[in-house]
């Protein structure tokens, strides 16, 4: 069924050949199933082919045996790990993280599925023809001469076999085959940066076993690697001029932009890592000039193998801190470097914005992704951030800063980087792309509200956008860290978020919430509870856990599902607020959502719902004061003063909230919300923790 | 060696590249709970640091130190892995000494091509002391336990007197009168506060953080802890614990470390602040006074350095002594007929402490701010050590920019 729609941007999961999510909805089904792109790459059940993994005791290739065998042995592919006789075995270590997440029969299950075969690194074995290998992911050292004879020793014995390498740095036109690079750490992070000519149905296989395949453009090192290795890079030239050393700049990287470079160096294992950066960062300056030259001490790191941070018998003695000027210049630093790396990939249109922000955030854990931080400086202070960091670094200015790359800022692109919307003239739907809601959702959803309130679209669907978005964990904790100190920061995040969940409730006529992925927690269920009909898939865990945190929720989780529910029903709610405890979807239907089934089910219900074809009622809303609630009963005991204190702060939210008006609710939830941040109990809870060991350095 | 020659001619000092901790007296902070070594290097790292000298520039290290630390077999090599660079280096020693020591054997390094930027690192902990365990067969014990500081202070082998016991031996061989020995200390100390309270200390001395294993403060070291404002009526009624020696007129234990480059004079206009500042190291001797003599063992040295240079006190811009007992300095008055008064203006280790391996240096580096200061001349340093040894240098300041 086709039919014409428009959007505010296009959707990532249409740069997949997938269509739009309004496409899904409407149609009441995924875009593609598993099953039947299993058959694709791997041939029918009758004659199915197996995955071969080369190099599949390394660090990546073993973390993507588990990821790929974990997923595909339910359809009988069998994953053939290869490598060379000597190397450890890489993936007998995954075994134990395997049972702690499918238990020891589902782990048995999966290492039964997986084969692993030796070679000499030239002739394959000859039991490997007895697979039938139909789809090779190449994890071998990153040598190009060796990596091309390995292909064409596939390809030899093996015509017609799909190749993939996980390559950091080749262009797939140097390698002559596609790239999927994932991002560490490889067992359990989802995302690849796809290089292809067109959308392929391996990407597509990948994208509905709920991995993260983004398309990208073809160029020395991906914009994972670049934005990695230039984070990196940033902070060893910082370190070259102030001498402050690895750990400190390390502390200090984290707390004003988010990743910690050098201790995932470490993490990950200094001697690869740093011969990959290095390696990302050479071939970067050769193609790009100085501003990408790897630093000395990389460069004697990368021959030596040693680690940023000190061992633990030399564990830090002497402190640095940073006067408000020397902060100033360390955030030149760093962002002035990322700024002009950035611009460079906007200006090749390496990916579409939305991904380039986000591969930021879930892979090099920048805490806002890295268009979003230019975007909110506005391109005049990104632009100065690169002058100051070029008086530092004159070479940098010789090549590769494409300014004009940043005037682009008021375009769509830039603007809707989490939150799209679209609409078919009758119904619109909203996607979020972001896992956790935080300032920059909460100004996006407002913007996507308002386009389509003003296409006069009153019946909206919200969901997360089925492809970067894979779960909706709730609010971004760091966003809090102001409350922390400021009941009046408090009171105004709190404010804000609820006014905008408000308006799925107040300007649509019908709003429906949609959960699509394995949990929907928090902030996340706030929001989305604001809606007139909540769906979700079944299994899908539902739940507030702010009292573990503790925190008292912000966005009028305290009293909006009571006031929806019967009060019959009070009494789950109650426990599920008091205990953290999540509920899966189809226990909750009725008291927390409205339906709950499988993925394609939920899609249809929501669009009947949106449609207004739905037999299902909405359910009565309460907007006075509640009386009657119950007294809680049956909790499991906290741990600790604070966790208590955190209870007794949400069970007084509660009783004030759901005793008052809809009109002044709004105002006591915030209330409530901002001066628990504020007191020990907090502070010496989560969010307080994360806020010293992060900001406080 | 005479006025025009330069002692190490391609050698430098690079104005402002310099810095030493402050100094706290015995336990009275947290030095005296780490590896001291560590701690220098770090600091060494910080103040390089914020003195826009990267580290990157050093070529090798020199390390001062006395007292036994944890990984010492490690040396200079290990201390500048702390801080990220694999540079060679040595270590040396010798007493209260050792701080010049270290920049004269940083001078002939550069001298003689052995690196043009060389790093000294002085430190030491002497407010605790490891005790070291000797294999001596000869000896009674058989084995022989020695606590590093405080049994060598209490017996010189060569002599089997104790270092105090050279003070008051010094004193009665030079007559001293307690009065004026105790107007020395009351004035050495209306010096120290005179200069703290001028801020003149902020050029020298750079305040540290200190983090405890877990990576949490442990506390700032930016005072000299321990050293109060002294009255006259106190010092007047000290107990003598041996000829014109009481409690305030000999220094205390204290932990700290100093660090300054020495370097080519082209390097030296590049690192420096202040390129214009020449700063060179015209002479050195040593000597060895009698057995028991250490206090006038420095103004030996003095003598000798002028008979062979030609210089007199006259030439001399700014003086500065490492004066473990206010004795030396009333010796030195003496012998060299000079007022004590024009010694040591800034403060002296004296009064703020006697970390043995960074003393000198951080008299010299007083010294030279303090030339700097008067618009260049020359700074005559010198000291005792164990051994009853003595030694002096003289370095020259010069500053192009500065007006006639």
């Amino acid at each position: 069924m086709a039919t014409s729609s428009t959007s505010m941007r296009q959707s990532t999961l249409e740069t997949l050949g997938l269509g739009a999510p309004l496409d899904a909805f409407r149609n009441g089904r995924l875009p593609a199933d598993t099953a039947s792109l299993v058959d694709q790459v791997f041939g029918p059940a009758n004659d199915r082919g197996c995955l071969v993994i080369s190099g599949a005791n390394g660090i990546v290739g073993a973390g993507k045996t588990m990821q790929f065998a974990s997923r595909l042995q339910p359809y009988g592919v069998t994953v053939v790990g290869l490598d060379m006789p000597n190397a450890p075995d890489g993936i007998g270590q995954k075994y134990p993280g395997l049972v702690a997440t499918f238990g020891p029969e589902g782990a048995a299950r999966i290492m039964g599925s997986i084969v692993q075969l030796k070679y000499d690194g030239k002739t394959l074995p000859p039991a490997l023809a007895g697979f039938k290998p139909r789809f090779l992911l190449e994890a071998i050292p990153e040598i190009l001469d060796i990596k091309k004879s390995h292909y064409s020793t596939f390809r030899a014995a093996f015509p017609g076999i799909e190749i993939r390498s996980v390559t950091s740095g080749f262009p797939s036109r140097e390698l002559g085959v596609g790239v999927a690079h994932p991002a560490f750490p490889h067992e359990i992070n989802k995302v690849f940066e796809i290089v292809e000519e067109k959308p392929s149905a391996i990407t597509q296989l990948l994208w509905s076993m709920g991995l993260l395949p983004m398309e990208v453009g073809d160029h020395w090192a991906f914009i994972l690697d670049v934005l990695f290795c230039g984070v990196t890079s940033a902070a060893l030239q910082y370190h070259e001029r102030s001498n402050t050393p690895y750990w400190k700049i390390d502390k200090f990287v984290r707390k004003y932009f988010g990743p910690n470079p050098l201790r995932a160096h470490d993490a990950i294992g200094a001697k690869g890592a740093n011969f990959l950066t290095w390696s990302c960062l050479h071939h970067l300056s050769k193609e790009y000039g100085p501003l990408f030259e790897p630093t000395a001490d990389l460069t004697e790191r990368k021959d030596t193998g040693q680690g940023w941070y000190p061992p633990n018998h030399f564990r830090p003695l002497v402190d640095w801190a940073l006067t408000a000027a020397d902060e100033e210049e360390f955030r030149a630093s760093i962002a002035g470097p990322i700024i002009q790396m950035t611009a460079l990939m906007l200006h090749e249109r390496r990916s579409h914005l939305s991904q380039m922000n986000a591969i930021g955030e879930i892979c090099a854990q920048f805490r806002s992704g890295v268009l979003a931080m230019i975007r909110s400086m506005g391109a005049a202070k990104a632009k100065s951030l690169v002058a100051a960091y070029h008086v530092q670094n004159p070479s940098a200015a010789k090549s590769a800063w494409h300014a004009e790359a940043l005037d682009r800022i008021s375009d769509p692109e830039w603007q809707q980087l989490y939150v799209n919307a679209e609409h078919d003239g009758q119904v619109g739907v909203i996607t979020i792309s972001r896992e956790s809601y935080n300032s920059d959702v909460d100004v996006e959803l407002n913007r996507a509200i308002d386009w389509l309130t003003s296409a006069k679209i009153d019946r909206v669907i919200l969901s997360s956008d089925l492809h970067l978005s894979t779960q909706m964990v709730g609010a971004d904790t760091s966003e809090f860290y102001p409350a922390l100190d400021d009941v009046a920061a408090g009171q105004s995040l709190s404010a804000r978020w609820s006014a905008t969940a408000r308006r799925l409730h107040t300007d649509f006529k019908t709003s429906v919430g949609v959960v699509t992925g394995k949990r929907c927690l928090g902030g996340m269920l706030e929001l989305i509870s604001h809606c007139h009909f909540v769906v979700a898939v079944k299994g899908t865990q539902l739940g507030l856990p702010e009292v573990t945190l503790p925190v008292v929720p912000g966005m009028e989780g305290c009293h909006w599902n009571f006031r929806k529910a019967k009060s019959a029903d009070w009494p789950k709610l109650m426990t599920m607020l008091l205990s953290g405890r999540s509920v899966k979807a189809e226990d909750a239907v009725g008291w927390l959502i409205d339906a709950s089934g499988s993925v394609n089910e939920s899609l249809a219900a929501a669009w009947a719902m949106a449609s207004g074809t739905s037999q299902i009622e909405r359910r009565a809303f309460n907007a006075g004061a509640l009386s009657g609630l119950p007294e809680p009963t049956g909790l499991p005991a906290v741990e600790g003063p604070s966790l208590e204190a955190g209870r007794k702060a949400i069970l007084d939210c509660v009783r004030a909230s759901c005793g008052a008006s809809l009109a002044d609710a709004i105002a006591i939830q915030a209330k409530h919300s901002a001066e628990f941040m504020k007191t020990t109990a907090c502070r010496k809870g989560r969010v307080g923790s994360e806020f010293s060991k992060t900001m406080a350095v | 060696m005479s006025r025009e020659t330069t002692l190490y001619p391609r050698a430098r000092i690079p104005y402002g590249t310099w810095g030493t901790s402050f100094f706290p007296a015995w336990q009275t902070s947290a030095l005296a709970e780490v590896n001291i070594g560590q701690f220098a290097a770090e600091s060494m790292n910080r103040i390089l640091g914020l003195r826009r000298v990267s580290t990157s520039a050093l070529e090798y290290l020199i390390l001062g130190s006395t007292i036994p630390w944890h990984w010492k077999f490690w040396n200079a090599p290990m201390l500048a892995a702390t801080f990220g660079r694999r540079i060679p280096g040595f270590h040396l020693e010798q007493a209260c000494a050792t701080g010049l020591q270290a920049v004269l054997a940083a001078a002939a390094q550069v001298d003689g091509h052995g690196g043009d930027v060389v790093g000294v690192l002085t430190f030491d902990r002497t407010s605790d002391s490891p005790v070291g365990v000797f294999p001596e067969r000869r000896a009674y014990e058989r084995t022989f336990a020695l606590n590093d500081v405080w049994e060598n202070f209490g017996f010189d082998p060569a002599t089997g007197k104790a270092m105090i016991q050279t003070a008051g031996a010094a004193a009665r061989k030079h007559k001293l009168d307690r009065r004026e020995v105790d107007e020395v200390v009351f004035c050495r100390y209306q010096q120290y506060f005179e200069a703290k309270n001028s801020g003149f200390l902020d050029k020298v001395c750079v305040p540290l953080d200190l983090l405890s294993v877990q990576g949490k403060p442990m506390g700032r070291i930016d005072q000299d802890n321990g050293v109060k404002q002294i009255t006259m009526e106190a010092l007047r009624e000290m107990r003598e614990l041996d000829t014109c020696v009481t409690a305030g007129g000999q220094t205390h234990a204290s932990d700290g470390m100093a660090t300054l480059l020495v370097t080519t004079k082209e390097r030296a206009a590049e690192l420096s602040p202040r390129p214009e500042i020449d700063i060179k190291l015209i002479a050195r001797t040593e000597v060895r006074a009698n057995p028991s003599m250490m206090p006038e063992a420095p103004s030996l040295a003095v003598q000798k350095l002028f008979a062979r240079t030609g210089f007199t006190m006259d030439d001399i811009a700014v003086t500065k002594n490492h004066n473990p007992f206010a004795v030396n300095d009333v010796i030195f008055s003496k012998l060299l007929k000079h007022d004590w008064k024009k010694v040591n203006r800034t403060g002296c280790s004296l009064v703020w402490g006697h970390p043995q391996g960074p003393t000198l240096t951080r008299s010299l580096i007083e010294g030279l701010e303090e030339a700097v200061m008067l618009g260049g001349g020359r700074v005559l340093l010198f000291g005792c050590a164990a051994g009853d040894v003595g030694i002096a240098a003289i370095f020259e300041v010069t500053d192009a920019g500065r007006k006639q």
